[in-house]
């Protein structure tokens, strides 16, 4: 058996794993689903597309073609990738959560509002860039090491990194600062937080910005593997919603387990001879559809009951 | 006569203002005998409209109010559907007929998602292998097309039997996700198939109603036309038997939320059970809608499983209103023409239907077909608002009150409190303080006597009363009447006085409080 496989499986559940947090969390913390992550994925991929284009030139005259360009290239695409995720998450903000957020209906009606703006964002991505693939430059450079006798190519390595890091922050940041506090207050219990004046709104904003940043951060690790299109984002989307729902929604070290599990379940079924990427969905489906009769709410779903 | 010159002159001023709740009804007069009489519908207990014979309540006159004008607009809408088609161009009367089916569809779903409330994305999944078992029915094994509409709903009730299993346990989202990876599995088992691999997953030259060289043509759109329009009204007549006959209601008590669920539960109504039956007949349903897609356009192709298909139609439902049916008919319509109609608009038009959605969304509760509902609502709130502004409430009764108290006695009575008390503070000056403290008890002016005589008059609960402390002669408390038979009187305050004249002016003070602040 191949090894590299392990590595493989591992990097589709640190990229899945990342979309998969963000819809976690923001539906424990505010309550809504957020369909328009598949969307933000894809305005990151094509923010950063358009700047590392426009930088390309200016980088090369600034540093000429050393490691500091690729540096250079690097921060410029991770760092616009993660504000255009941020600047989305504050769009959804203004549009699905401040009109309705005290209104009936809530959870049903965001829903049905991000789901709009995913598919208004979807077509007019393709209305101005065309379905075309474009590809990122590469930021981890081309290449592989070797580890306790596995070849590791360097995207995959970087990718694992920067998500081990980034998760890293977010959680410590949930976890140790003032914001993260009422963070986790409004997720074990909205009202109470509010009565004991949290913010709901003010709440909210650092929350949409963060998953929408964790988006464009996917996005950007990603496009390292693919290539970014209007339609990019619906396959992440979908798999950080199921696996956000196999973890149990609102739960984060079950949506890293899902994630775990689903990014190892898609690595091998890749390899497995007669299924092979074509049956990728099916077997994941089929899985997701076991585990939900075996246990209701997800693997780490107990959450959900609180809410109620 | 000065006085009633003052008072006519004060007349045009007066602006009259609409009082209650209740909107405004269109009244007929009932014509001759058969005033209450309503026709039934044959063999039924039903009426076809449902007319209320009323009194009005001024004259006494006989009227009749029509409490549900949902089927005049049914018709109107339906019949003019009907009327006009027949003149339109052949694109339009595609566009027409694809409208039909779409809404038929639509109000199947949400007999699923609105009366059973089980959030299902497989809708489609059912009508497409509903439609892939009939297609393949009829060109493999020459089932003729009559029999098409027999295989389709009972494939249909088989996949709805499988996905309604584990619909009881899940709940909500987890079965919305469940269902998408039936479509999904649906999706890539049937473009997998080894025998449809060579026409790329679907199943062309299916027989049909539409007789073979009358496709495509004026004719044999017109005849589709006819069918997706019978389709329809068989749909909405199975929602009508669902929704409102005997599962619909049990539904009804266990929709709102899990209380009501446990609610039901314990007033011995199955609502699982009933939720499976509503499941399993719009399944069936869907699995006919399933056999006429096939037919209407011959073939059956792997597109009817895809995500931006079930998005299109959940974006119809939305439009219109989740959870009812006239909802579902005229999201179908803003939905099809924008995308069917416009086509030369291009992905904008996919655009322009999210902005639709989203808009409808912000703005509107419950779909366009609320926002009547909803507009009322406001209208209501903000005129009472209003009317809270005009009238300056001290004990006055208002006039939303007013027409809920019968006896009207307590309104005049409340009013004329209201005046004397208005007067009353004018009244209240230093002086007038002054006076009372020098002499409590004895002759007063006209205007100190008209204040302490409304003081005398007033209820038990505001008034007080003077305590001797015990053992002393020069010390006095005062206490407040509770007014209530067995309940006590209750001290003030810690202050005491020396004599009883003070104590008498703290009393007055205390009412004149007491009147200034009400």
């Amino acid at each position: 058996m191949d090894f590299g496989v392990i590595i493989y499986g591992l990097n589709l559940a640190a990229i899945y794993g990342l979309m998969a947090i963000g819809i976690s969390i923001l539906w424990s913390s505010v309550g809504m689903i957020n369909m328009a992550h598949g969307a933000t994925f894809a305005v990151s991929g094509y923010a950063a597309w358009l700047a590392s284009a426009a930088m390309k030139p200016v980088i090369a005259a600034a540093f000429g073609k050393g490691l500091i360009a690729s540096l250079a290239t690097a921060g410029v695409v991770v760092g616009v990738a993660l504000a255009a995720g941020a600047l989305m998450g504050v769009l959804i903000y203004l549009l699905a959560f401040l009109p309705i957020h005290d209104k009936p209906n809530f959870a049903v009606r965001s829903l049905i509002i991000t789901l709009a703006i995913n598919i208004a964002t979807v077509q007019a991505l393709l209305f101005f860039f065309g379905p075309r693939n474009r590809g990122l430059p590469k930021i981890f450079g081309f290449g592989r090491f070797e580890m306790f006798g596995v070849s590791i190519r360097y995207d995959q390595a970087g990718t694992i990194l920067c998500t081990a890091v980034l998760l890293g922050l977010v959680l410590g940041w949930l976890r140790h600062s003032r914001k993260g506090l009422e963070i986790r207050a409004m997720m074990q219990n909205a009202e109470g937080a509010a009565l004991s004046g949290v913010s709901v709104r003010w709440t909210a904003l650092p929350v949409m910005v963060v998953t929408g940043a964790l988006a464009g951060m996917a996005a950007a690790l990603l496009s390292q593997t693919i290539f970014v299109s209007p339609t990019a984002g619906a396959i992440p989307l979908i798999k950080g919603l199921t696996i956000a729902l196999l973890g149990g929604l609102g739960s984060v070290p079950g949506a890293v387990l899902g994630a775990l599990l689903i990014g190892y379940l898609e690595a091998f079924t890749g390899i497995i001879p007669f299924l092979g990427q074509r049956y990728v969905m099916f077997v994941q489906f089929a899985f997701i559809i076991t585990v939900l009769i075996i246990r209701p709410r997800g693997l780490g779903g107990l959450l959900d009951d609180t809410r109620e | 006569m000065p006085e009633t010159t003052a008072r006519t002159s004060e007349r045009p001023d007066k602006k009259l203002h609409k009082v209650g709740r209740r909107h405004h009804d269109y009244r007929l007069k009932p014509d001759g005998p058969a005033e209450w009489s309503r026709v039934r519908v044959p063999f039924t207990r039903r009426h076809w409209l449902k007319w209320r014979g009323v009194y009005n309540p001024r004259n006494l006159a006989r009227e009749r109010i029509l409490a549900d004008k949902m089927p005049l607009w049914w018709t109107l809408g339906l019949g003019g559907l009907v009327v006009v088609t027949p003149f339109l161009p052949n694109p339009m009367i595609n566009v027409a007929a694809i409208f039909c089916m779409f809404a038929a569809i639509n109000v199947l779903w949400t007999l699923i998602i609105g009366t059973a409330g089980i959030f299902s994305l497989a809708t489609l999944a059912v009508v497409g292998m509903a439609g892939y078992a009939a297609a393949a029915a009829n060109v493999y094994l020459g089932l003729p097309w009559p029999l098409m509409f027999l295989v389709g709903p009972l494939v249909g009730f088989a996949i709805g039997g499988i996905l309604a299993l584990p619909s009881t346990r899940l709940d909500g989202l987890y079965y919305a996700l469940l269902t998408m990876g039936v479509a999904e599995i649906c999706r890539i088992f049937v473009t997998q198939l080894r025998a449809l691999a060579p026409m790329n997953g679907s199943i062309n030259k299916v027989g049909s109603f539409i007789p073979e060289d009358w496709f495509l043509q004026r004719e044999g759109l017109l005849l589709g036309f006819a069918g997706a329009f019978l389709l329809l009204l068989a749909a909405l007549l199975v929602f009508r038997l669902v929704n409102s006959e005997r599962l619909g209601l049990l539904l009804r008590a266990a929709k709102m939320s899990r209380e009501d669920e446990a609610f039901s539960e314990a007033c011995g109504i199955d609502f699982r059970r009933a939720r499976l039956y509503v499941f399993l007949i719009s399944s069936a349903a869907l699995g006919v809608c399933g056999a006429f897609y096939a037919m209407y356009y011959r073939s059956i192709s792997p597109s009817v499983f895809s995500l931006d298909q079930l998005l299109l139609l959940f974006a119809m439902m939305v439009i219109g209103g989740l959870g009812r049916s006239e909802g579902a008919v005229l999201g179908a319509a803003i939905v099809i023409v924008i995308d069917k109609g416009l086509i030369e608009l291009g992905p904008l038009r996919i655009i322009l239907i999210a902005a639709i959605m989203l808009l409808v969304t912000v703005f509107a509760h419950e779909g366009l077909t609320g926002a009547r509902q909803q507009f009322r609502n406001f209208r209501n709130r903000k005129k009472g608002e209003r009317r809270a502004l005009r009238t300056e409430k001290g004990g006055e009764v208002m006039p939303e009150e007013a027409t809920e108290i019968a006896d009207k006695q307590e309104i005049y009575y409340r009013r004329f409190n209201k005046r004397l008390r208005d007067e009353l503070k004018t009244f209240i000056t230093p002086e007038l303080i002054e006076e009372h403290r020098q002499a409590p008890l004895g002759r007063h002016s006209d205007t100190l006597e008209r204040v302490l005589n409304f003081f005398r008059r007033g209820d038990m609960p505001d008034k007080y009363a003077i305590l001797r402390v015990d053992g002393a002669w020069d010390r006095f408390r005062i206490m407040a009447l509770s007014g209530e038979r067995g309940a006590p009187p209750r001290v003030v305050d810690d202050k005491e006085y020396a004599s009883l004249s003070e104590a008498y002016h703290a009393v007055f003070l205390l009412r004149v409080n007491d009147l200034l602040e009400s």
